[in-house]
């Protein structure tokens, strides 16, 4: 940049570039001095000379340049034709596929014990025709055939903790009880328990899927007549169709509140007022001809509540609360059942 | 300013002063000591310069070397080893910062 291209008069201009180098200098100073104080630093600290080396060392970490060798001169694929006997098994493995081999044949990696369980899964299925006596019935009474999977599976359940002797079918709710096992989850459930759990879980929705029938297979008809007398009283209605579709909204909705009555542990204010208590409540208190299962979390059930009790024309009345009540008693109600 | 000050002082020093004081004020005079010492390390300066440091260290000795050994050595050299580059750019961005913000 030439002094004649600056659109300042002379003077000033002369000065003004005075003025420029000027702040110029002291920039550059004090940079240099800036330098200065960290070199001096560093000579006072000790380690200004740490970068340098003797010609001896600097010759073992040359950079190395030929072929075949990387910059280190360590061969690259020096290990990949050797192999190497595992300890566990006694066989000779390839050195690179060493690792994952010693993850599976030790149980010890991430995998590990899930594709252990699925082999021994398949293998029962083709080794095993029948496993256990109780299975067997409960298969009889249901309309859906379960593969052998699931039998095979059904050892899983004997370590969960919800494992009781009321639950016939085991293999029905064991996906979910897998979350109580250690190291099993859905991830280890083959194709065929995929689609029943599935199954399992969307009739809970009232989604008709490719089973035969929507009720649930745990229980009988007189079973079910039984529970519905016993809960609302003998003029229960008739149990609905099996193949109607949806199912346990309509099943819900004129019982919730009756059922919510009897199965609440606490009394919630949602609730109309009670009614004088009636003689159902006391045959509650007595042996009931389904047994409630002894809860194993939070609270206990405590049937005879203090006095909410609905006859079922309140409950239909009281429409407002419906969509509240129906989706905490889905849940309570299978709860119990379980 | 004080009425005496300012007349001792000359135009020029006023100048300068108000000049400086803009750059600093504007945080102008702190980005090109930045740009500045990058474009220094980015040339390869700092490096230079830190060998002859070490030779001006080995020379009065490790343990007795003061700062105004090394500044006294350094400086002068440092102020030539500045690239051309580096020098021309910097005095135009002065010199810009000037025609921009200086009242002339």
């Amino acid at each position: 940049m030439k002094m004649e291209d600056m659109p300042l008069s002379g003077p000033d201009n002369t000065k003004l570039e005075a003025l420029v180098n000027d702040i110029y200098s002291e920039l550059v100073e004090d940079a240099c001095l800036g330098l200065c104080f960290e070199v001096h630093r560093a000579v006072k600290q000790g380690y200004f000379f740490l970068d340098e080396t003797d010609q001896e060392s600097m010759k073992e970490f040359e950079i190395v340049d030929q072929p075949g060798v990387d910059i280190f001169g360590q061969v690259y694929n020096q290990w990949k034709n050797k192999e190497c006997e595992c300890p566990n098994c006694k066989r000779l493995i390839a050195a690179s596929r060493f690792a994952p081999h010693l993850e599976k044949c030790l149980g010890m990696g991430r995998n590990s014990s899930r594709i252990a369980n699925r082999r021994l899964a398949s293998n029962n299925n083709m080794s095993k025709s029948e496993s256990d006596q109780e299975d067997n019935d409960d298969l009889n009474d249901n309309d859906w055939s379960y593969g052998a999977e699931k039998r095979g599976e059904h050892r899983k359940s004997q370590t969960s903790p919800r494992r009781s002797k009321t639950l016939k079918h085991k293999n029905e709710f064991s996906p979910f009880q897998y979350n109580y096992n250690a190291g099993i989850n859905y991830e280890m459930l083959g194709p065929d328990e995929v689609q029943s759990f599935l199954t399992t879980v969307s009739s809970f929705h009232g989604r008709k899927k490719s089973f035969q029938s929507q009720r649930c297979p745990q229980h009988t008809d007189e079973q079910r007549m039984a529970v519905r007398v016993f809960l609302l009283g003998p003029s229960a209605p008739v149990l609905p169709e099996a193949d109607s579709v949806a199912v346990p909204e309509s099943f819900d909705i004129p019982d919730g509140q009756a059922l919510m009555s009897r199965l609440q542990w606490e009394d919630s204010p949602e609730i109309s007022p009670s009614d004088s208590a009636s003689s159902k409540a006391s045959e509650e208190k007595s042996g009931s001809p389904f047994p409630i299962k002894r809860r194993t979390d939070k609270e206990p059930v405590s049937v005879s509540l203090t006095g909410t009790n609905h006859s079922d024309s309140r409950s239909l009345s009281t429409k407002k609360k419906k969509p509240k009540l129906t989706a905490p008693s889905i849940s309570s109600i299978y709860d119990d059942l379980n | 300013m004080d009425h005496t000050v300012s007349k001792i002082m000359s135009k020029d020093y006023q100048m300068k002063a108000a000049i400086n004081q803009k750059l600093i004020e504007m945080g102008e005079r702190e980005r090109l000591k930045e740009l500045l010492r990058a474009k220094l390390v980015e040339s390869g300066w700092k490096d230079q310069l830190k060998a002859h440091c070490k030779d001006v260290i080995r020379e009065k000795g490790l343990e007795h070397v003061t700062v105004e050994d090394l500044v006294t050595e350094v400086t002068p050299k440092g102020r030539a080893l500045v690239p051309d580059s580096v020098k021309k750019e910097l005095l135009q961005r002065i010199r810009a910062f000037l025609a921009q913000h200086a009242a002339l």
